[in-house]
């Protein structure tokens, strides 16, 4: 390929100097590393926002496999004032999949580098390569006949625990806060040196996987949802598999019982009666990953009524509202459990149980106990058949556990989502004394009227929701400028301050999470 | 490969009967993350969605789909179906994939 022949060239690079460093990465990491040709980067512009392709097309993609060669692009990157946007897995659906945050910036695409480096079955810990994925290291741990447990995300076959736990990503089992179960990371910082954090500086040492907080400051958190390294080893925990896990599922018949379902679990997960993330799923997540479709029952556009809800309710046998617990433990202990929560939910007086058993094997039931019990699969793909078109956004605001403000945040949700003729598709997701709230904005993105809805419904709900004290935890990449102002001017001018400490040339992933010299005036 | 420290010895809960005494071991089936023909690639990434009875993903299975077919999907995604680029699965595998989903026989009617 000539100079003169790149279509997409980063902000402020001249096609020359693009070359320039296109020839330098070739030579670097050998040309069949280094993508320039539009059928090669098809797969790094596949998006499900609604912004124009073109808005997020890389203008190269690098695949490196060590972390000298990492070390090799950053320099590069900052000769030629290259911007990068680092991708594990590249599996972040809804938050803007393989995609760059904006139109020009290269992939440095790291799924080649997929080594487990250890897994210590006595600790239950492990340190892997950006590109390990679950499913690989859930095989790794069968194969290998391993007492351990994986904690995923629903894209479980295919993502991974660096990319998601970077991203500070949930899970369904007891570990299901991810970035909590953390345990070491390494990074290479945009002057090319490796830092690793926790105990990880120390020569020799073997405490890295089990002591996080090490000594001085302690900076792991500073390097998630952030653009201040690539990391390219990640520690973590992972439980031993106990002798029982008994996933089970609590029906609710009206969308009006959320507050007391919230109140009646709260105890039951801060004291870890139940010690799994609990899932509080909604009918049309429930309906789509049982194989509904909106068109079994309609073909009138706009936010499908009530009524309709109701029937798929009643005709697929679901709750208003369906929450995934389990319990885990030998048998004695997950029976004194059992008959608190059987207790428990009796003196609540509404809500029907189903085991496993009861279950026989339908889905969605089968499902969530893989992803409770940690089995990889890919079920939850279901919700982006619910309408169809590939358009999905996650609009996750976090809430206290607490009923009133879960009752609050799901009438305000379905109410801007109705407006705009879209429905809501969402769950809660019970931490221990959090929610993530998270709705799945599920549009046509063939249909460019409803691609234009659903991205005015987007800044509806990130308005309405910040005007009552709500802000969501994580956002795809067209919406990370809007949510950073959420946060506040201070937040902003110190992250930015760290950038230009850290990374002056701004070359690593500028407009993560709102982080981007170029763009911010707010000093 | 480096070496794997995974020696388990019990618990001292009684109950946690951990396996004894596992040896490292050097690279395996799927662990090491290494494509191993189209049959592994399609239980390991196309099956989750694509062997669903259509639930998830359209059945490929029976439909004599050709390689070339799969190859363009693949890499480019369609709709709610993701792309995969070459770092995930290589152009190799992929044809294989390829192969392998167009001689699969029609899934039996349930």
């Amino acid at each position: 390929m000539s100079e003169q022949d790149y279509k997409v060239l980063p902000r402020d690079v001249e096609q020359g100097e693009f070359h320039q460093a296109i020839e330098k990465f070739r030579a670097l990491l050998g040309d069949d590393n280094v993508l320039v040709e539009e059928a090669q980067l098809k797969p790094y512009n596949k998006i499900m926002m609604p912004s124009e392709d073109a808005e997020h097309a890389p203008s190269a993609a690098v695949t490196a496999t060590t972390v000298e060669q990492v070390q090799g692009v950053v320099k590069i990157c900052n000769e030629h004032k290259v911007p990068v946007w680092t991708v594990s897995t590249g599996r972040n659906f809804g938050y803007g999949s393989t995609a760059p945050h904006h139109r020009g910036q290269i992939i440095l695409d790291l799924k080649k580098m997929n080594k487990i480096i250890h897994v210590d079955a006595e600790l239950g810990t492990a340190l892997v390569e950006p590109g390990v994925t679950y499913q690989q290291l859930y095989d790794y741990i069968q194969e290998n006949n391993l007492p351990l447990m994986l904690s995923f995300s629903a894209p479980s076959a295919i993502a991974g625990p660096l990319g998601n736990t970077m991203d500070r990503g949930v899970g369904y089992t007891p570990y299901g806060e991810h970035f909590l179960m953390q345990c070491g990371m390494e990074l290479v910082l945009a002057n090319g040196e490796v830092y690793r954090t926790g105990m990880g500086g120390v020569e020799g040492d073997n405490a890295w996987q089990v002591f996080k907080w090490g000594y001085g400051p302690t900076l792991d958190g500073m390097f998630t949802q952030a653009n201040y390294g690539i990391c390219t080893k990640l520690g973590f925990w992972l439980m031993h598999k106990p002798p029982v896990i008994k996933p089970f599922e609590i029906q609710f018949e009206e969308e009006t019982d959320i507050a007391e379902i919230v109140e009646f679990i709260r105890p039951l997960r801060i004291n870890q009666v139940i010690p799994n993330s609990v899932v509080i799923a909604g009918v049309l997540w429930e309906a789509s990953t049982a194989g509904v479709r909106r068109s079994d029952y309609t073909s009138e556009p706009g936010a499908t009524p009530d009524a309709i809800l109701k029937q798929i309710q009643k005709d697929k046998h679901l709750g208003a509202w369906n929450v995934y617990c389990a319990l885990y433990g030998t048998p004695e202990q997950v029976e004194v459990n059992w008959n608190i929560v059987t207790g428990a939910l009796k003196q609540l007086g509404k809500g029907k149980i189903i085991t496993e058993e009861e279950a026989g094997g339908t889905e969605p039931f089968t499902y969530r106990a893989k992803l409770m019990s940690g089995v990889p699969n890919l079920r939850e793909f279901g919700l982006y058949n619910w309408r169809g078109g590939g358009g999905s956004m996650w609009f996750a605001p976090v809430s206290q556990a607490r009923g009133s403000e879960c009752d609050k945040q799901y009438a305000l949700a379905k109410e801007i989502l109705n407006k705009h003729g879209l429905d809501y598709v969402g769950e809660f997701i019970v931490g221990w004394r959090d929610m993530h709230h998270v709705i799945d904005v599920l549009y046509d993105r063939t249909n460019p009227e409803e691609t234009k809805r659903a991205d005015a419904c987007f800044n509806e709900l990130l308005d309405e929701f910040e005007k009552r004290g709500y802000a969501v935890y994580r956002v795809n990449t067209r919406f990370m400028d809007r949510v950073a102002q959420s946060y506040g001017p201070v937040k902003r001018r110190l992250e930015h301050t760290l950038k230009k400490a850290l990374d002056p040339n701004n070359i690593l992933a500028p407009g993560k999470s709102g982080i981007d010299l170029d763009k911010f005036n707010d000093w | 490969m480096s070496v794997i420290r995974s020696k388990a010895r019990s618990l001292a809960i009684a109950a946690l009967v951990l396996p004894s005494a596992l040896v490292a071991f050097s690279a395996s089936a799927s662990g090491d993350g290494q494509w191993k023909g189209g049959e592994h690639v399609y239980q390991k990434v196309c099956g989750h969605c694509h062997d669903t009875n259509g639930d998830i993903g359209p059945v490929l299975a029976g439909r004599g789909l050709p390689p070339a077919y799969i190859t363009a999907i693949v890499r480019q995604g369609f709709r709610a179906m993701p792309a995969f680029p070459a770092s995930f699965i290589d152009d190799a595998s992929l044809q294989q994939v390829g192969e392998y989903i167009q001689q699969l026989p029609a899934p039996a009617k349930e």
